[in-house]
């Protein structure tokens, strides 16, 4: 028996009692603890906002219907082909109740009209977030347990763009961040897989630097590299913040670099530089080749005026040399075998007064202040070093430098990377959407060693492409293939033979798309020779007339040989038809005018074609559609038929709405167009 | 109030159910009380009687008894959790999220269950540590520590197959971690790695292994060695007590303790 | 309660102990040509039931209500699904095993994942078995200066080690321990401070346990928090 042991004892006691009495306490307090967990549960966040929506509506006239519809407890939509399940129902009561138009607290806002079901898709697919989570913070927030947050509103395209491949009316933001990226050739360095197995391809079409001493000289390279919008406002290439020293070294090195070409320079004849080069007649065949479909020029009120699929030409003087200028104009493809632009079959005179035309457009200020000592063999060598490190050769083709691979990071699933991978800069918001916008912004702000170059995009193009990158998601990607709209197939269409070398001369893809390959600036051809007649196609190819006075960019005038003309006729004629119908089943004359008469009838009245097209131009309005003054001449009448009966079945997308039309009312109307030869006024047209 | 409770109490014990089940009776006896341990099948692992001095709390500060009260909140709340939890993937991560977001007090049975098995392998450690510098692993006591080192064994375990469960990134990689280090045995490293994972990557396969050990074969196993390290104490001269025993006790033929 | 002895009849006495309610009752015979001698005090007892059972259970009770506080106010930790393809930077194991995971930041796996715990296990279970970790004796009480000289072989021999491979993180705490065993060394029982009196009484086993645990401690609370990305050292209060 010792005293400590003793004092410890007693003072058991004091407290307790004896053993069996403090059990008796301490399970009290046990039992008590245990029970405050119901009790947590009993408080929860959704429970509060059920209790409160049902406070809210008892006032309201339409109390008995929102009360019938109110189903309490935890809500769930359980998809099990997305593998999601969204409880956000459980405090978003409401978002189906029509009559709620007026509440606009959250979370009892209903949800606008969509052209999908939530039952069908559930919330989280559009809006992310955390769908199974019951709480506030951890449904919309990014938690350590869930990623992905809310997208913001102003982002919501990019969640349509996952199902949604091809571009479509309802995602206008969608649509133009997907051009742009593809435009400006950020899927040159960065790969963006999409999930059909396709890898997105770049538009932007920059021409190779192999022979670039043939066209311009290092001094302007040098003002390019330095900021390449002092040239061209319109200029794709961004500015890569470069040195003096290194924009020196570099264009040091692409001169030395360099090889010649043959044939693509032409000595400038001692005449035409002596003769004062005629303005006049410069800017008259610049307007009849139809260059503005392709070029921009800045006018004087500094805007641009033209296509955007060549480069601009407002300072063209001031960059090439005019022996190159004038054989590329003769022939582009000598110099660039691949190049968008199409060769003309200028005669002497005219490529001579074009080159005149575009080499007086000149800007002295450009090139004044760059003086550049000849390149010693350090600073070449440390210009391709330059080369290499900035990836110049993932867009431009340069010879001895390999395209690299994998030169940025991939972009195909950033728009689920976790914030977990990103680096944010002081000041941000820490979350994806504006990391990617100031990645996009000034993206050398992140860090010293950065290649990115810097862009020049407005905020509503840098919404654009974050919407676009949002979209490229690890959902888009797993997303089941019923689910999907699939974008239109990449195409790699080659016509054959000589008609084939002919229309990639003449570069008829540039505009015209054949077979799912080409661009959209001109209509496409895939079923040409069903719709038209052979002998307007030839008249069409040695003088192209446009269809649509409305339009500003035409088909230009190529001049054309009749071989080359009859070469291409022959080959559209015989290969773009369609295997529907026959194109000589209907008769192109020998209509009986009572026939034609219904027709007009028809056209005037009963289906008021004259909105959008036009037959007599004295009365007729209609601007939307082409002129049919003529039509009887152009197409066929097998074609004009079986377009009345159903014209998204020829062309799908068309503007021209499907009538329904009975076979009678279709074979009056085709006689009647039948009947519109209008050989005097398209021979008017002509002069 | 209170006493007629203990009367309505002492009236339950008298009953014939009541003495069906416990046979000691009521009495205060040293007798009763030395049956109601000795008679019950659990308890009769425990002496009848313990020094005076052991219940002091520095004499062992209640470690061992501690560890076992972890255990015994870990298999109640980890048999709770069973009811709501799939071991297959992705399925386990959502289960998780669940018991979090829709399971009644789901989060905090997990809570509870996380937070106790840290405790146990802390207090395991304690445990070891308090009885190594008490000397209580002297003679005749030395087959207890190894029981115990197994038991501490036993707990990581518990705690490592129990960390994979919830199927999130943690314990994805920290079980990638920490079974990447048995890839390091010569020879049958490789080999030990497979059957652990039953793979060579952490997935559903080791997923469905780890639950099996986590919930069926390692409490087990667990469960027996606990029973026999109880009875050991009382077979091995109760509660070591410094002062009483001599440094280098050679240990005694059975039969000979009083206790 | 004490018979008085019969004297004349019987050559022994018989006795009773009084104390029924704390021991058993022991009947004693002594012979007369014995004298009663006690050899050890018996301690006083109490009985298990109630006395310990419900002690433990109430201790086991104030573990709960703490456990199902912490439970109540702290939820588990639970991050992103399950994801092969993100590494996180660092990826930790279980704190426990942290210890471990920060040698194998310094030695080749095989040695600190394999052969290190190994020997711990194996130690660990061989302690009750050697002798020279049953002697309570002080660790420099006897043949001072050859152990002293033996203590100093392995210091160095151990800091070298460390050193040569970098693990300053367990350099520091080995250092401590043989500071302590030195001042042990010049301490005896007679030493004027309690604390040194109690370090000269140490015996073997406690230092090499007592370094074991130090090393333990300091290894896992690195491991857990002073390790960032690339396992590369981070102070746990600058975020």
């Amino acid at each position: 028996m010792q005293s400590p042991q003793d004092k410890s004892y007693s003072l058991w006691h004091k407290l307790f009692g004896d053993p069996i009495r403090a059990f008796g306490v301490v399970s009290l307090l046990f039992l008590m603890s245990l029970a405050i967990a119901p009790a947590k549960n009993h408080f929860s966040e959704w429970r509060h906002y059920q209790k409160s929506y049902l406070r809210m509506i008892r006032g309201r006239g339409d109390a008995v219907t929102l009360q019938r519809h109110f189903r309490g407890g935890i809500q769930q939509m359980w998809l099990p082909e997305l593998g999601a399940v969204d409880r956000c129902t459980t405090c978003h009561v409401g978002q189906k109740e029509a009559s709620l138009v007026d509440v606009s607290t959250q979370p009892y806002r209903r949800h606008p009209v969509i052209p999908h079901s939530s039952d069908q898709f559930g919330c989280v697919i559009c809006h992310r977030g955390q769908g199974a989570a019951t709480t506030v913070e951890e449904a919309h927030r990014s938690t350590l347990a869930w990623e992905q947050p809310l997208v913001p509103t102003r982002y919501i395209e990019s969640s349509c763009g996952q199902c949604h491949r091809a571009s479509f009316a309802g995602t206008p933001q969608l649509n133009q961040g997907r051009a742009l990226l593809t435009r400006f050739g950020c899927v040159h360095c960065h790969t963006v897989k999409l999930p059909d197995g396709s890898t997105m391809n770049a538009t932007d079409d920059p021409p190779p630097l192999s022979h670039i001493a043939d066209k311009t000289t290092r001094e302007w390279i040098f003002a390019w590299l330095k900021d390449p919008r002092a040239y061209a406002a319109s200029a794709t290439m961004p500015n890569f913040l470069l040195k003096d020293e290194d924009a020196r070294d570099i264009s040091a090195f692409l001169i030395a670099n360099s090889t010649p070409v043959r044939d693509d320079t032409i000595p400038i004849s001692s005449a035409a530089q002596k003769s004062a080069p005629d303005p006049q007649a410069g800017a008259s065949v610049y307007g009849e080749s139809f260059c503005a479909s392709c070029h921009a020029v800045q006018n004087a009120a500094g805007n641009l005026v033209g296509g955007d699929i060549g480069p601009e030409l407002t300072r063209v003087g001031s960059k090439v040399k005019p022996e190159w200028l004038q054989a590329w104009i003769r022939n582009p493809r000598i110099y660039d075998p691949r190049t968008a632009m199409s060769h003309y079959r200028f005669n002497d005179q005219q490529a001579d007064v074009l080159t005149g035309f575009l080499s007086s457009k000149t800007d002295s200020d450009l090139l004044a202040n760059v003086h550049l000592d000849p390149a010693t063999p350090e600073q070449i060598a440390h210009g391709k070093t330059l080369v290499t490190e900035y990836g110049c050769a993932s867009c431009h083709e340069i010879s001895g430098i390999k395209k690299p691979e994998r030169f940025a990071p991939e972009l195909t699933r950033i728009g689920s990377k976790p914030i977990s991978l990103l680096i944010f800069i002081p000041g941000m918001q820490h979350t994806l959407p504006d990391y990617i916008v100031n990645k996009i912004k000034q993206p050398r702000a992140f860090g010293t060693g950065l290649k990115m170059p810097q862009y020049n995009f407005n905020p509503a193009q840098v919404d654009a492409l974050t919407t676009a990158l949002l979209s490229f998601t690890d959902q888009a990607q797993t997303m089941p293939a019923a689910l999907t709209v699939p974008a239109m197939a990449v195409s790699n269409y080659q016509p054959a033979g000589k008609a084939g070398q002919l229309m990639n001369d003449l570069a008829c893809f540039s505009c015209h798309t054949i077979n799912g390959r080409g661009g959209d600036m001109a209509p496409d051809l895939t079923l040409e020779g069903s719709a038209v007649q052979r002998k307007w196609l030839d008249d069409f190819l040695k003088n192209p007339n446009t269809l649509r006075p409305a339009l500003i960019r035409r088909m230009p005038k190529f001049n054309l040989t009749d071989a080359e003309i009859a070469t291409l006729s022959d080959y559209i004629m015989t290969v773009y038809q369609t295997p529907a119908f026959d194109r000589d089943s209907m008769p192109e004359s020998g209509y009986s005018s009572s026939q034609v008469e219904q027709g007009r009838q028809l056209f005037y009245s009963k289906y008021a074609c004259q909105s959008c097209h036009i037959i007599d131009p004295k009365i007729d309005k209609g601007y939307i559609g082409p002129t049919l003054t003529q039509v009887g001449s152009r197409l066929n009448a097998a074609w004009i038929y079986r377009w009345l009966r159903n014209p998204q079945a020829l062309r799908p997308g068309t503007t021209e709405p499907n009538r329904n039309m009975s076979e009678e009312d279709a074979r009056a109307l085709t006689a009647f167009m039948m009947s519109q030869k209008g050989s005097g006024k398209q021979e008017a047209k002509k002069r | 109030m209170a006493k007629t409770a203990a009367e309505y109490f002492e009236n339950l014990r008298e009953s014939r159910v009541w003495r069906s089940i416990f046979r000691s009776g009521t009495g205060t006896s040293t007798l009763h009380r030395s049956l109601a341990i000795q008679q019950n099948i659990f308890l009769h692992l425990f002496s009848t009687k313990v020094r005076r001095r052991m219940l002091n709390f520095s004499a062992t500060w209640y470690l061992g008894t501690l560890t076992f009260g972890t255990f015994v909140i870990l298999v109640v709340t980890g048999i709770l959790l069973m009811l709501y939890y799939h071991p297959s993937v992705p399925q386990a991560y959502a289960d998780t999220k669940d018991l979090q977001f829709v399971v009644s007090s789901g989060l905090f049975l997990r809570n509870l269950d996380r937070w106790s098995a840290h405790a146990m392998v802390l207090l395991v450690f304690a445990h070891m540590f308090k009885v190594f510098y008490r000397g209580a692993y002297r003679p005749p006591r030395e087959f207890n520590w190894v029981i115990g080192v197994v038991l501490l064994l036993l707990t990581l375990l518990l705690s490592y197959t129990g960390y994979l469960l919830p199927w999130d990134q943690l314990a994805f990689w920290a079980i990638t971690v920490g079974s990447n280090i048995a890839s390091a045995v010569p020879l049958l490293g490789n080999k030990i790695h497979f059957l652990l994972l039953g793979g060579n990557l952490v997935n559903a396969n080791a997923l469905l292994r780890f639950y099996v050990l986590h919930c069926m074969i390692l409490p087990l196993a667990a469960f027996f060695f606990i029973g026999i390290h109880f009875w050991r104490i009382r077979k091995d001269g109760g509660l070591y007590t410094q002062q009483s025993e001599p440094a280098a006790v050679r240990p005694q033929p059975v039969g000979k303790e009083a206790q | 309660m004490t018979d008085p002895p019969s004297k004349d009849k019987k050559d022994f006495v018989t006795g009773v102990d009084s104390n029924a309610r704390k021991s058993p009752r022991r009947v004693v015979f002594v012979t007369r040509r014995t004298s009663a001698q006690v050899k050890a005090v018996d301690e006083d007892q109490v009985q298990t039931f109630p006395e310990v059972l419900f002690r433990a259970l109430v201790a086991i009770e104030v573990l709960s209500i703490l456990l199902v506080w912490i439970a109540l106010l702290f939820n588990a930790p639970l991050e992103g699904v399950a994801d092969p393809s993100h590494t996180p930077n660092p990826a930790k194991a279980p704190w426990y095993f942290l210890g471990l995971q920060e040698m194998l930041h310094y030695f080749p796996p095989v040695v600190a994942g394999v052969l290190v715990p190994t020997l711990v296990i194996i130690a660990l279970i061989v302690i009750p078995y050697f002798n020279i970790n049953i002697e309570a004796e002080g660790l420099f009480l006897q043949d001072r200066q050859s152990r002293l000289r033996i203590c100093y072989v392995v210091a160095v021999a151990m800091s070298l080690f460390l050193t040569y491979f970098h693990v300053y993180v367990a350099l520091v705490p080995t250092l401590i321990v043989i500071a302590f065993m030195l001042l042990a060394a010049q301490s005896s029982p007679q030493s004027a401070s309690p604390f040194r009196r109690y370090l000269a009484a140490q015996p073997l086993s406690y230092w090499i346990m007592t370094w074991f645990l130090f090393e333990l401690v300091v290894l896992t609370v690195v491991g857990t928090f002073f390790r960032g990305p690339g396992w590369s050292w981070v102070w746990p209060w600058r975020n």
